[in-house]
């Protein structure tokens, strides 16, 4: 389980490319038949897609911290979005374990997350995820 | 879209609410755009085997419908600076979600607006909770 000698540590996924047909796929999925803005526009929520999914997905894995993925819980999700996207952008994404507390004999661990476009170094999506996990 | 002049805007003013059913076909577009699979989405068998009352939406998802709302309302996804939400109650396929919220600080200078927001679904459960956002608005 997490634990707070695992603050600190950090997950790199650079070179993720924002694909526009698949970010076109999210925005249908989450809009339904009406969609409602312009060809090639990201929607926000895509940072999962870029930033959240190829780091975390890192720090799942990672049988030293041993998240118990049966009992885990997304809890809270932050995004900041500073600076926006667009189809063709390649970014370096990364997260860091921020935070591990332990309460009511459940887990919370705090995980930062950047993605910075490699072509002009704009951080394009900040984020916080609050995971909770259950059980050992 | 043009979306609200930030001159028009005061605080409290509501945001235009946004009503989406979610079924699971939608649920599994989600999760092959997102490349999200986890079972506990789109494995019926799977979910109530963990305990759930079936399939659940992707809390993302949820989250992915309230900025949705808030970008209608504010004229675009990129007016969006910042999107904060609880993931408090699951999303059942076949619910409708509703997304309401409203204005709770505006700063001008900055040309920022501050909203409060929620997403309920028909079945009474507050999905989403400790929402806001912050949009930038013209002036």
């Amino acid at each position: 389980m997490p634990d707070v000698s695992h603050i600190g540590k950090r997950y790199e996924a650079p070179g993720q490319v924002i694909e526009a047909p698949q970010a076109a796929a999210l925005a249908q999925a989450i809009a339904g038949d009406s969609p409602v803005f312009a060809e090639g526009a990201v929607p926000p929520s895509f940072a999962a897609v870029y930033c959240l999914f190829p780091t975390l997905g890192q720090l799942f894995m990672d049988e030293e911290v041993g998240i118990n993925l049966a009992g885990l819980v997304h809890g809270e999700q932050s995004f900041e979005w500073p600076a926006p996207v667009y189809g063709g952008d390649v970014v370096d994404s990364s997260c860091e374990i921020a935070s591990v507390e332990e309460k009511r004999g459940l887990t919370f661990v705090g995980i930062d997350c950047e993605a910075i476009r490699q072509s002009d170094k704009a951080t394009v999506c900040r984020g916080r995820a609050l995971m909770i996990i259950r059980g050992a | 879209m043009a979306g609200t002049p930030l001159a028009q805007i005061q605080v409290g003013d509501a945001m235009t609410p946004l009503e989406r059913r979610v079924t699971q076909e939608q649920i599994n577009a989600y999760a092959e755009a997102s490349g999200d699979h986890n079972p506990i989405h789109v494995d019926e068998e799977f979910a109530r085997a963990v305990g759930l009352p079936g399939t659940i939406a992707h809390g993302l998802l949820d989250m992915g419908i309230l900025a949705e709302a808030v970008a209608r309302w504010a004229g675009g996804y990129d007016r969006i600076a910042s999107l904060t939400c609880r993931f408090s109650k699951p999303l059942l396929p076949g619910d409708t979600l509703t997304c309401t919220g409203q204005v709770s600080a505006i700063d001008e200078a900055a040309g920022i607006v501050h909203l409060d927001l929620e997403a309920v679904s028909d079945r009474g459960d507050r999905v989403l909770t400790n929402g806001r956002a912050t949009v930038r608005l013209p002036q």
